[in-house]
């Protein structure tokens, strides 16, 4: 009986919080359709991008900011320029811009193109920059 | 009570990661797949002798021990942190033997050695005057950020082979490294035909970093300049964040495919593999973590090279475990080679195969040759508008004008 009840409770608890979680991502994916539709309206010119660092990233610097509005027709080649000169890269260190984190940025599409085929379900469109990993192994000599 | 024995802790510390390794390589699977090496296409029915012929010709560097100190008081020994400098070794030396050898060149074990072979090899060897020997490339990846005994990426070691092959004049390699996805033709035609500039036939405005190699152009003979400084293209790539994003399985597949190819350097992850190829599913590679004694060069100029070729079954392992972090290399030898290159990587494009792990343009947008002249800056009218706007947000979009 005692442990039927603290599974009801359990399970109960759950339900609750689920519906909670549910309820919390569905508010604030209505507030970032609303930010994002403001925005649009106020600059129709400009595509919002927010530009995330990857969770596991060792080597490249946080950005101070991370969203973007940007031309339609700046290429992407040119917004990858801007953000490595933001974190002061050398043109030999590795950087990559993942969208959606999943495929590689083509360097020759505008960002009117990336957007149309990329954007979020709330309106942005989200970017990850990560570098490349490295190989080694630590174990006693 | 538990009671560990002090024979039985002293034997799991010499249980490590070489030793479990070794002796448990499974044979070629018998399958009528087709399985690709390094552009060579084999049926593992009916040619497994060719299959493993052509593995044990490639060069393969490992670990090695009780080498001369690096940088005179240095590590003795590479194992533990030299796995990614090693593989950077084996697509740099494959890049040679296509070189000076031809891709169909086949080692046999206690063969007189050609020459040719032999510069090969010395240009590896473990001490600090050899081309791209571990003392030259952990040396010069000081440079890169990279303390001596420091793991590398795939990256690093390509910039590092970058600097390293202008020394080597023998050779006479260009060795590319395209940065950001994205390989310019027009910049490659410069590097390896860099004479055609001196010539004027490439307008000189916009002339990026030249690799070293305007310096020789002047001095090159009459008859070389009609030629064309062969091609290692290094590509290092990110194929995804913690996983490899599976839409670029196919495309990574065809690499191996093409008659360029040099393999793939990357690994699992903390280990670096170099990969020759593929059979269904399965990566085929060469693997560096076994520590091997460092070897010197005999009196009478031939080196013991047994222990540079792999002489068991090559290691396999599903494609999915492939840390994203590679680089893709590739060899062209002439301008056509290069060219038939390029046709091929559009031609992959077309196809809706897959995604392309990387972009083939003509040439240089003029913003990424100079970034000064950029007319980028935050418009101001266009944020106080913000400003206004968003007073909620703690967190305010900078904005970008072209």
């Amino acid at each position: 009986m005692q442990i039927n009840y603290f599974d009801f409770c359990f399970r109960f608890r759950l339900s609750q919080l689920k519906s909670l979680i549910h309820s919390t991502d569905l508010c604030r994916l209505s507030i970032r359709k609303q930010e994002v539709a403001g925005i649009r309206s106020k600059f129709p010119n400009k595509i919002p991008v927010i530009i995330e660092r990857y969770g596991r990233e060792k080597y490249l610097p946080p950005l101070d900011k991370t969203k973007f509005l940007v031309p339609h027709e700046l290429p992407m080649t040119q917004f990858v320029t801007i953000i490595r000169n933001r974190m002061a890269l050398l043109p030999t260190q590795a950087f990559y811009l993942l969208i959606n984190n999943g495929g590689l940025a083509s360097m020759s599409l505008t960002m009117a193109q990336v957007y149309k085929d990329h954007q979020d379900e709330d309106g942005f469109l989200y970017m990850t920059y990560a570098s490349q990993e490295m190989f080694g192994h630590r174990f006693p000599l | 009570t538990m009671f560990i024995p002090q024979e039985d802790s002293s034997f799991t510390s010499t249980l490590t990661y070489d030793t479990l390794r070794f002796g448990e390589f499974e044979d070629f699977p018998e399958t009528s797949e087709p399985v690709w090496i390094l552009g060579k296409e084999y049926n593992a029915l009916t040619e497994k002798d060719e299959i493993l012929s052509d593995v044990t010709s490639r060069l393969w560097f490992t670990y090695r021990k009780n080498f001369p100190p690096i940088g005179g008081t240095g590590p003795t020994s590479d194992t533990g942190w030299g796995c990614m400098l090693r593989c950077g070794q084996m697509i740099l030396g494959e890049a040679l033997m296509c070189r000076h050898l031809g891709r169909d060149w086949r080692w046999a074990r206690g063969q007189k050695q050609r020459e040719e072979y032999i510069s090969i090899l010395n240009a590896f060897i473990d001490k600090k005057d050899s081309y791209y020997s571990i003392h030259q490339i952990a040396q010069m990846g000081v440079g890169e950020g990279k303390p001596i005994g420091q793991w590398y990426g795939p990256n690093t070691v390509a910039q590092v082979l970058k600097k390293l092959a202008v020394f080597d004049t023998w050779s006479r390699l260009v060795v590319h490294v395209a940065m950001d996805n994205t390989v310019v033709i027009e910049e490659i035609k410069r590097l390896c035909m860099p004479w055609l500039d001196a010539a004027g036939a490439y307008e000189p405005e916009g002339v990026g970093e030249l690799n070293g190699c305007l310096e020789g152009a002047c001095a090159l003979a009459e008859e070389e300049t009609a030629l064309w400084k062969p091609l290692v293209l290094l590509i290092p790539l990110r194929l995804g964040l913690s996983d490899i994003n599976e839409a670029y399985i196919e495309t990574l597949k065809q690499c191996f495919m093409l008659p360029q190819s040099l393999g793939v350097i990357g690994g699992k992850p903390n280990s670096a593999h170099y990969f020759i190829g593929y059979v269904g599913e399965e990566l085929i590679y060469l693997d560096p973590h076994t520590t091997q004694p460092a070897v010197e060069p005999c009196e009478d100029g031939q080196v013991p090279d047994e222990t540079y070729h792999c002489q068991h079954p090559p290691c396999r392992m599903h494609i999915c475990e492939l840390d994203p972090s590679i680089a893709a290399g590739f060899f062209c030898r002439t301008e056509d080679e290069f060219d038939d290159w390029c046709m091929r990587i559009r031609r992959l494009s077309c196809n809706r195969g897959g995604l392309p792990m990387f972009e083939l343009v003509d040439s240089q947008p003029s913003h990424m040759v100079s970034v000064d002249a950029l007319n980028l800056t935050p418009d101001f009218s266009d944020s106080d508008r913000l400003e206004r706007f968003f007073d909620s947000e703690d967190e305010e979009f900078e904005i970008l004008s072209l």
